[in-house]
């Protein structure tokens, strides 16, 4: 084949694929799960604000009960920058430690393994955790550079590998940060777990993943792991072009849930996005609610805190009428 | 040899050496062959430090699997870009064996899957939400994924190595081709970050720890042509908070004949083997030319 006819052959082929993609209507989303699934959204104006009693009683009105149980802590840990808010604020990890001791877990753990910068220590230095968290250095795993062990059939794949710290929780709780994402639309409780799959495995980025795609790798991860709580960190969010170059956004709320489809479903309306254009919750809809009307908004309404983030031109789509 | 610095941080390799040879990431964990090939090369002719590298040696090379790739762990079924860091190794221990060709044929294999044909189609119609170049050839974290900056580096230096006792027209075609494409992925500020400069019209960020290891795989090209990013390497140096980073920078640096800048003195306190073995390699008395290239292949 000569570079004409190729070029023409698989320009066609190129076009009529993504003229395909454009024009396919999204199927009608299920209903989800039996039930109802109960989100809580607390006020939190600032970081010196009482966080631990924010957090318990968000956690009372989801019905949690962390007793005895291993929990591991897993924030949102990305980049150096402590200027800016693409971090999970340490405040808000501080807190979580003090809280989940107060409910009784029998160990409470941190662990992380950042996407893209490989020098996890010194970036949870710089994001003033080793500081700000009592006993830091001791509770805290490098989820990219822990043990792992291989877990059978995941996304398809016959052997993936997890770090042991993650394995051997009883309780993950994604303390993410609220964002928006240029890949995915936002990057909230669901799509934190990426940080849970291990670089000395997969990579600097994990581009097993992106291969896997995107959104079919939040829906496989939060289906592995299912014994998961979220507290969505949206005191200070960030807009524009997240999940790094955006630009902070004060929502001032901490949103909490056993169903981290509904919190992020909640989280999107709070931001002014309609969680039924993102594609992975879309995706996640059998394993928790999307639909309005399948959560129980537990202390503040979503209409009393909407405040609308930005979203770059790929994402205006996404705009919550 | 080299003071304090050095000699806490060599000590301290020695210390947590695992009982099967490797050294895992942190003290008392499982063996990995990064942090494994970086303490090897760390200790490498330090005295007493033999019995332990052998060891060592024996562990990776346990791990080398029949298609030529080399596993990154105890607990890892198939190989992945730490095979660039085994042949590395073979190369400085003047081990050039059938196994170390087949690795060899295994790094000329393996190409970044965005180079493939409907990549380079979606490319050529900018249908991308990158600006990436993939005309060029790298090397993946794993086979089957797309090229970045640090396994395509870190497979350069070890072609580079490679070519003396495994040369071949195709590992010269492979060498220019990873090293375009590390020049083609440079971020508009002057550096490199992970390997993508660019996302949906906005430029992202270079990383230092990711610039020094471009330079390193860089090794060789026209000074005129790297002026700029020695630069920009010497610049991060002095601001990164990443001693992963300054590290890397370091190394880069000398391995480019310029002075990194001052250079701390502090004892080891940390728990990173990883860490520990770079800063010991970027010290001015460290091995840090070990991972010299001599110029292209």
């Amino acid at each position: 084949m000569n570079r004409r006819l190729f070029l023409t052959v698989s320009g066609a082929a190129v076009a009529g694929t993504y003229a395909g993609m454009k024009l396919e209507k999204p199927p009608k989303l299920p209903d989800g799960p039996a039930g109802a699934s109960a989100v809580s959204i607390q006020r939190a104006r600032s970081y010196s604000d009482d966080l631990v009693s924010r957090m318990l009683e968000g956690i009372q009105q989801c019905g949690l009960d962390p007793r005895g149980k291993r929990v591991l802590l897993k924030p949102n840990l990305v980049e150096f920058d402590s200027s800016t808010v693409i971090n999970t604020d340490a405040a808000v990890i501080a807190a979580a430690v003090e809280v989940f001791h107060k409910l009784g877990a029998a160990e409470v753990k941190i662990g992380e393994g950042p996407g893209h910068r490989r020098d996890t220590l010194d970036l949870a230095d710089d994001a003033r955790y080793r500081s700000t968290i009592p006993r830091f250095e001791s509770i805290f795993t490098d989820l990219n550079r822990d043990d792992v062990s291989p877990v059978a059939n995941f996304a398809g794949e016959s052997r993936f590998y997890f770090p042991n710290t993650v394995l051997a929780a009883d309780l993950i709780v994604s303390l993410a940060k609220m964002k928006t994402h240029h890949w995915a639309g936002a990057t909230l409780s669901m799509k934190n777990f990426f940080g849970m799959v291990p670089g000395s495995v997969y990579g600097w980025p994990k581009n097993k993943l992106h291969y896997l795609g995107i959104p079919e790798s939040v829906v496989a991860l939060n289906r592995q792991f299912r014994n998961t709580f979220a507290i969505v960190d949206g005191i200070v969010g960030m807009e524009g072009n997240g999940p790094i170059q955006g630009t902070p956004k004060p929502a001032g709320v901490l949103i909490m849930g056993r169903d981290l489809v509904a919190v992020d479903a909640t989280c999107c309306r709070i931001m002014g996005i309609d969680p039924e254009k993102v594609d992975y919750l879309r995706l996640a809809a059998d394993l928790g609610h999307v639909h309005e009307g399948r959560i129980q908004q537990r202390g503040e309404t979503v209409a009393q805190v909407r405040t609308n983030f930005a979203l770059i031109d790929a994402y205006k789509n996404l705009r919550l009428a | 040899m080299g003071g304090l610095y050095l000699g806490s941080r060599l000590e301290f390799l020695r210390a947590s050496q695992n009982q099967d040879g490797g050294w895992g990431y942190f003290p008392g964990k499982q063996s990995w062959l990064e942090p494994t090939a970086y303490a090897m090369l760390a200790l490498h002719a330090a005295p007493g430090s033999d019995a332990a590298s052998d060891r060592a040696w024996q562990l990776v090379r346990s791990w080398e699997l029949a298609d030529g790739s080399v596993r990154p762990g105890v607990e890892i079924a198939d190989g992945t870009w730490v095979t660039a860091l085994l042949v590395t190794l073979a190369c400085i221990r003047q081990v050039h064996d059938e196994n170390v060709a087949r690795s060899v044929g295994w790094l000329l294999r393996v190409v970044g899957a965005e180079h493939n044909l409907l990549m380079r189609s979606f490319s050529y119609f900018n249908l991308l939400k990158t600006k990436l170049d993939v005309s060029h050839e790298g090397w993946p974290w794993r086979d089957g994924n797309a090229s970045w900056i640090e396994p395509t580096a870190l497979t350069l230096v070890a072609l580079k190595k490679a070519a003396r006792h495994f040369p071949s027209a195709e590992l010269d075609r492979r060498v220019r081709e990873g090293e375009e494409l590390v020049l083609a992925r440079r971020c508009s500020d002057g550096g490199w970050n992970c390997g993508n400069p660019n996302v949906l019209n906005f430029d992202l960020p270079s990383y230092p720890e990711s610039t020094g290891l471009a330079l390193v795989g860089l090794q060789g090209r026209n000074a005129k042509e790297l002026a700029a990013p020695l630069e920009v390497g010497r610049r991060f140096r002095a601001e990164t908070k990443s001693s992963l980073a300054k590290a890397w920078l370091a190394i880069a640096l000398r391995l480019h004949g310029q002075n990194p800048g001052t250079q701390a003195e502090d004892a080891w306190a940390s728990s990173d083997i990883l860490l520990a073995a770079l800063e010991a390699l970027a010290h001015p008395e460290g091995n840090y030319r070990l991972l010299g290239t001599g110029g292209r292949a």
